[in-house]
């Protein structure tokens, strides 16, 4: 190899926008054949920067060399873009929805100029490793999400490129998907020595990069190895389940922002103390509530981050939104489906799904994209009617409702669907007034929502030009104006930072519990789906499982055993050796490979010899808790099997 | 470094997409076709001067022989559509006002008397004079009809003054008859003068509506971001896109041209490959046009209604489609001259009814092949792939 | 409780309107160009344009070269024709290609008419012997064409009446009589034919219409392409309320836009009339872009993105604007047709308008037509409705 070159080098990057500093003087430096990530909360800049180094987007300063060609006109843009490859944020939305799979490739190879004899081959050969083989005709707009993006990166580097750049290309995909995703995207690097610049909203992919900017407020914060940005906010996570638990949460709230439920249990972040140590430094603030357990792990990457942006930011928790006064936990069905199907055409999308949801309840819709949930989701707010079935809302079938049902119901759809040519505020001015809020009520109501999802600052910008998890705060903020009794909340986190997404929860728990409302959430982010009540996973138009997360942990954990983890030199060849010897659901996640053991001693022992005797050093193996990730992934690749045998 | 050779393989990939995107919306793609040709027809058929039924009254106050065989001239006369006698001017306010009545013909009292004593008699018209040119076909009707009245009245009574058959009499009157040749349109036929300058008026308006459509809709959607991010050439990427376009309305031309000379007989004596070339040159002018809007414009809205807007006045008033631009002010006339739909005009008018060729042709194609150039010059220039916001 | 449900509903319609302006008064481009097209587009279509016989260039041959012809050639004036300096065009018009039936003047568009003197003009006019003049008109334009062969054949023959020996004969008693009847032309409601007045009003009301259709129609897709219009129907809102405040905002702006051209072009620029009195004319305008605004909403509920309203709003509005009046009079239309126009709102629009401003009508007169169009406008109201639930 020769010496690491640099494929990007900018000092200085600003980028303004109006009266909004969208970059204020970024340095960044990737050299060749990493696989370089730009972390950041929502409105970082992350995206400006991406398209300023693709040269799509003018910068108002600095100085951005691009393979050594200085970026600053568009002449001088177009002399590298032959060397990149560009896919921008938004789940395809730069494919094209009328072109098929393969139409869609063969413009982008074509655009490029690529010879048809190495289109045909690489053609083939990308469409196998991405499975998309047998989708080849179909129309881009009815692939599943996960499929958008695949096809989406092979459009971006079907010309083989230098530099691929990637915005958020996982926002939006299922867990299953976004692993599929990544073990792709990093087997191309690997095999074709690109070099990928790419952002994501997923925390817990930070792990996979080799260089991490986190990027806060248009600044680097932080630029370096994953392992360099553990070291930078060392500490522990100590896991405390205290009763009562909500007082308990608000004792240690009081005392650090870095806090939030996971279902029974509350996570604190403790810094500087590891073990029994920081253990202790928590039940100490906790000396008058029943302690039931207390454990202290490592952080994960995303706690990590956290920790450094909330020492940049000194920010206050976010105040509660609704009033203290504690409803009476009903047991009234908030929401029913019963037998709930449609039909499409001769395509089943939701086949006889049953559910309740009662009122306090949260309820999680699990699936890969494309499931159902969405199509339940609109049956049940009443915007399509179904095919068979009921849907009832406050014990009212919805397709009969009248005004005073649709009042008590709140939607946050999929799709951003806020007006983009209005700012937030005449945003939130407009919702309330749909729902017949006005004079000072809507006054108080808008400047609680704004509190709620810290939106102060966005107040008057438009809210098409707003970041994508700043869009969705205010678009939950818009469901929420009218204190609806029952909520649906399709994806409301895609693409939301985890500051956000952890305010966001607090949210969404406190009106569940305090003020008895019935909430049906559909999430990718399946450290969320531990905030539900019970979940069930949907999966090709059906719902396979109803349960409680502990529950549908402890179902897989009769299956499967436990679950073994340790970080190693090469885990890539490390998954690959265990699967071939044997091991069951060897998986990568993060820098850590993980398998299922029915009996973990003998394959402690065994994993040791398999690794030795391919050369790869190891960490130490431990058992892991399950989480709800495990569950999805197994269940839904489970299925997924079934449906191709 | 900054001129690159065009890529034909580009375009190609570019246009054929464009294509695949317009043919899979099937809606859109029956209406790209069908739209032009129902305006086609059903503007050919009804959009005419030629006004004929005008519904006219006569005031009769003489109600003598002679002022009724006078009358007779007008009820008679095709162009009117006599809708009765009445007794006098006023009451008729209301049906004009209405627009039932257009037309009225006062014969004074005494009006036999009078000719028979040789003095002359005042006949008055009144006209609805709401719609000018109506008015003026109205009046010239009129003219044509008393010329003929007064010319048998002078007859008539010369023959009865000097002894002379009324024949020689009225052929002495008229001692100068003016042979009149219609050249081009023989029959003098509205729809063989606007026919043809309709499909001027409607590839006009067409072919840059649908493009501002197509490029802004890839300009809404963040697709455009493909091009941004590629090495495709600005050039590239504009011929790609407004290929499609180009094609359609091409094609449209050919089905207007069918139209005119099948539907509605207009006679074609010209060249057809030289009314063709020109035919496309302009094509590809008015798709440019589209390009320029949508360049400037960034969202649909607006770029439809300004389209419709900018085209519809140079299309119909702009343009000799329905009346020459030599009647018009010096202003007008300035302005008329800055458009390109002039030119076409007399080019669809040269080869369509006047029987010219590959000169026609040329002589206009070349006007507008600068504009051409022009606006596709604008458009590049405006259309920036690295752009500040 | 009657009042607090009241309430609440205006509350709902009000903040959808506000919506609505903000979204069109943000598209800078649309505004300015709105501005344009109510101001700079009517002025541009009432000046200078004109749809009546105006200087028709007029060659004359004059091989004769007397006092009679010149006398003949004098009698060609404007404002119908402008002779080009007949005199010095000796040669009788065998140039040009006579099996293509013209000269080239005719040819290339630089003339409409031209007129042969023949040689011995003058002496067979003197000997009284019957004689016929050439005349070629390039009917290309037919109008035109026809109106200047029928102007000259006036002028010919008024010029051979007066000139003729026959008459000379006779004792000035006798032909103070000649011609026997003296026609007097009334023009009603434009006496000066001023074409600004009528064009100019003309463009006014096909801008409204196109604005009145595309505008709302436009904004209903983009909702249902941008989903915004799921969040309303998930919302406690009736269609009607939906779609109310979009008729109403839109209104109101075509409106201001009315008034602009009236304030700024239509009084100052071409003084139009307003016989029948403004107010008038403005409430029928509201009733017709009411109307039309709801035929843009019809359509958007059959589009089903951008591309497809728009090419439905023209597929509507262009046969619209060309046939219902405003460039050519519907009498010449054919009766099937004409029959078609009365189910454009803007057929009815524009006889009410040219009735209460030039005409002086009063509602007394214009009724039926805003019957017409109020009756239009329910019928698409009912259906908008209609397969507005659909959705």
């Amino acid at each position: 190899m020769a010496t690491p070159q640099m494929v990007t080098d900018a000092k200085g990057i600003v980028k303004v926008y109006g009266s909004t500093e969208a970059v204020r003087g970024v340095d960044l430096q990737v050299s060749k054949g990493e696989l370089y990530g730009l972390i950041g909360p929502d409105g970082a800049g992350k995206s400006s920067i991406m398209k300023i180094i693709a040269g799509v987007l003018a910068q108002d300063a600095g100085d951005v060399r691009v393979f050594g060609t200085s970026i600053d006109s568009e002449a001088s843009a177009e002399a590298v873009k032959s060397r990149l490859g560009f896919m921008p944020q938004g789940l395809g939305l730069n494919l094209y929805a009328d072109l098929s799979v393969e139409e869609n490739i063969d413009f982008f190879a074509k655009l490029r100029l690529v010879p048809s004899a190495a289109l045909k081959q690489r053609k083939a050969e990308l469409l196998s490793m991405t499975r998309l083989k047998h989708f080849k005709d179909r129309p881009m707009k009815h692939l599943s999400g996960g499929m958008k993006q695949k096809l989406g990166l092979i459009c971006s580097i079907i010309h083989e490129p230098e530099l691929l750049i990637l915005d958020e290309p996982t926002t939006g995909v299922d867990p299953v998907s976004r692993r599929d995703f990544w073990s792709i995207l990093h087997s191309l690097i690997q095999d074709r020595g690109i070099t990928a610049l790419v952002s994501t909203a997923y925390l817990d992919e930070a792990d996979r990069f080799t260089r991490v900017a986190l990027l806060h407020r248009g600044k680097v914060l932080l630029q370096g190895t994953p392992e360099e940005m553990r070291r930078s906010a060392r500490g522990s996570i100590v896991s405390v389940r205290a009763e009562p638990s909500d007082e308990a949460f608000e004792r240690l709230r009081a005392w650090t922002p870095q806090i939030e439920r996971r279902g029974d249990s509350l996570r604190v972040f403790v810094g500087e103390r590891f073990g029994q140590e920081a253990i202790s430094e928590v039940t100490e603030k906790l000396s008058s509530f029943r302690i039931e357990s207390a454990e202290a792990t490592d952080p994960d990457l995303e706690d990590t981050f956290i920790a450094l942006l909330r020492r940049d930011e000194a920010k206050p928790a976010a105040p509660s939104l609704i009033s203290r006064e504690r409803s009476v936990a009903s047991a009234a069905l908030a929401i029913e489906a019963r037998d709930l199907s449609r039909v499409f055409d001769s395509f089943r999308a939701v086949d006889s799904v049953s559910f309740q949801v009662r009122s306090g309840e949260i309820f999680g819709l699990l699936g890969a994209n494309g499931a159902g949930k969405t199509t339940v989701i609109k049956m049940l707010t009443g915007i399509i009617p179904p095919s068979s079935g009921s849907a009832r809302v406050g014990g009212i079938d919805v397709a009969a409702a009248g005004g005073s049902v649709k009042t008590r119901l709140g939607y946050m759809s999929q799709a951003f669907s806020l007006y983009q040519d209005l700012t937030v505020l005449e945003n939130l001015r407009l919702y309330a007034g749909i729902y017949g809020i006005s004079g000072a009520r809507a006054k108080r109501r808008v400047d609680e929502i704004l509190d709620m999802a810290d939106l102060h600052v966005f107040l008057n910008q438009l809210s098409g030009r707003l970041p994508m998890g700043v869009r969705q705060r205010l678009a939950l903020g818009c469901a929420l104006i009218h204190e609806p009794q029952v909520l649906f909340l399709d994806e409301p986190t895609s693409g939301v930072d985890p500051l956000g997404r952890r305010s966001f929860w607090e949210v969404i728990y406190r009106l569940a519990r305090e003020k008895g409302v019935g909430i049906l959430v559909t999430t990718h982010y399946m450290s969320e789906a531990e905030h539900c009540d019970h979940i069930a996973l949907m999966y090709a138009g059906r719902a396979v499982e109803d349960a409680s997360p502990a529950e549908l942990k402890a179902r897989l954990e009769k299956e499967v055993g436990r679950i073994l983890e340790f970080s190693c030199a090469d885990p890539y060849r490390a998954v690959e050796l265990l699967g071939t010897n044997g091991f069951s659901g060897p998986a990568l996640l993060g820098s850590r490979v993980r398998i299922f053991s029915k009996s973990p001693d003998a394959d402690l022992v065994g994993i040791a010899r398999v690794l030795a005797l391919a050369g790869i050093s190891h960490g130490e193996v431990r058992e892991r808790p399950f989480t709800m990730e495990d569950v999805f992934v197994h269940r839904i690749t489970g299925l997924e099997q079934e449906g191709a045998a | 470094m900054s001129f690159r050779r065009i890529q034909p393989a580009r375009i190609a990939a570019i246009a054929v997409k464009e294509w695949r995107e317009i043919v899979r919306d099937r809606l859109f793609f029956a209406l790209a076709f069908l739209v032009p040709s129902a305006l086609m027809i059903v503007v050919g058929y009804g959009l005419s001067l030629d006004v004929e039924n005008i519904p006219l009254v006569i005031v009769d106050r003489d109600h003598s022989a002679l002022s009724r065989e006078y009358a007779y001239r007008f009820i008679s006369a095709r162009y009117f559509r006599f809708m009765g006698y009445a007794s006098s001017i006023d009451e008729l306010d209301r049906p004009i006002k209405s627009d039932r009545i257009r037309a009225v013909i006062e014969i004074p009292p005494d009006f036999e008397k009078n000719l028979i004593r040789r003095n002359p008699v005042q006949v008055r018209s009144v006209i609805d004079g709401t719609f000018p040119s109506r008015a003026q076909i109205t009046k010239g009707y009129i003219i044509a009809i008393n010329g003929a009245a007064n010319l048998d009245l002078t007859a008539r009574e010369i023959s009865s003054l000097i002894g002379i058959p009324e024949v020689v009499a009225r052929e002495k009157l008229q001692p100068i008859r003016i042979e009149a040749r219609y050249l081009y349109n023989e029959n003098i036929q509205s729809r063989w003068s606007i026919v043809p300058k309709l499909i001027m008026a409607i590839l006009l308006m067409s072919p840059p509506f649908l493009t501002v459509i197509g490029v802004v809709r890839e300009k809404e959607s963040g697709s455009i971001y493909n091009i941004y991010s590629s090495d495709v050439t600005k050039s590239e990427f504009l011929i790609g896109k407004l290929a499609p376009y180009v094609g359609i309305s091409f094609c449209n031309s050919i089905v207007l041209f069918l139209i005119a000379t099948l539907v509605f007989q207009v006679a074609f004596k010209g060249s057809v490959p030289a009314f063709f070339f020109a035919t496309a040159i302009y094509v590809i002018c008015t798709t440019a046009i589209g390009l320029l809007v949508s360049v400037l414009v960034r969202t649909q809205i607006a770029a439809m209604i300004i389209t419709i807007i900018i085209t519809l006045l140079p299309a119909v008033l702009y343009s000799g489609l329905l009346f020459p631009i030599s009647s018009s002010t010096p202003a007008a006339r300035v302005i008329a001259h800055l458009l390109p739909a002039m030119y076409y005009t007399s080019i669809v008018d040269n080869i369509f009814l006047k029987g010219e060729g590959w000169a026609a042709a040329a002589r206009g194609s070349a006007i507008l092949g600068v504009y051409l150039a022009v606006l596709f010059f604008a458009g590049y220039s405006l259309f920036s792939k690295r752009p500040s916001r | 409780m009657i009042s607090e449900n009241k309430r609440r509903w205006l509350t709902q319609v009000y903040a959808l309107a506000i919506k609505e302006y903000l979204q069109i008064f943000r598209d800078i481009t649309l505004m300015v160009f709105m501005v344009y097209a109510f101001t700079g587009d009517v002025y541009f279509a009432g000046s200078g344009v004109t749809l009546q016989l105006r200087n028709a260039a007029t060659i004359v041959y004059d091989a004769d070269r007397s006092q009679a012809s010149r006398d003949l050639v004098r009698q060609f004036r404007p404002p119908y024709f402008s002779v080009e300096d007949a005199i010095s065009m000796p040669s009788f018009p065998v140039s040009g290609d006579p099996s293509r039936g013209g000269d080239s003047e005719l040819a290339r568009g630089d003339a409409m008419i031209s007129l042969a003197i023949p040689h011995g003009f003058e002496r067979r006019l003197l000997r009284d012997e019957s004689q016929s003049l050439q005349m070629r008109v390039d009917t290309t334009h037919s109008i035109p064409g026809y109106l200047a062969s029928m102007y000259s054949a006036r002028i010919v023959n008024d010029f051979a009446m007066r000139s003729s020996p026959l008459l000379s004969q006779l004792p000035p008693s006798v032909t103070d009589f000649f011609p026997p009847l003296r026609d007097e032309y009334r023009t009603l409601f434009n006496p000066n034919q001023d074409e600004g007045w009528f064009m100019s009003v003309s463009q006014l009301l096909n801008v409204i219409t196109v604005f009145a259709i595309l505008l709302p129609g436009a904004a209903l897709v983009r909702e249902r392409e941008r989903g915004t219009i799921e969040q309303l129907t998930v919302s406690p809102l009736s269609p009607f309320q939906i779609l109310l405040p979009k008729v109403f905002a839109m209104t109101s702006i075509v409106l201001l836009g009315t008034f602009l051209s009236w304030f700024f072009v239509l009084r100052p620029v071409f003084h139009v009339p307003s016989r029948g009195g403004f107010p008038l004319f403005v409430a029928v305008t509201v009733l017709y872009v009411v109307t039309s605004t709801s035929l843009g909403l019809l359509a958007a509920t059959i589009a089903r993105n951008m591309a497809q309203i728009g090419m439905l709003t023209i597929f509507l509005v262009a046969p619209m604007i060309f046939l219902s009046g405003a460039w050519t009079p519907p009498e010449a239309m054919p009766a099937w047709l004409r029959v078609g126009t009365l189910a454009f709102p803007l057929h009815h629009y524009i006889n009410a308008s040219y009735a209460i401003l030039f005409k002086g009508a009063g509602l007394s007169i214009i009724w039926p037509s805003c019957l017409a169009i109020a009756g239009l406008g329910s019928v698409n109201v009912l259906f908008t409705l209609r397969r507005f639930r659909g959705i």
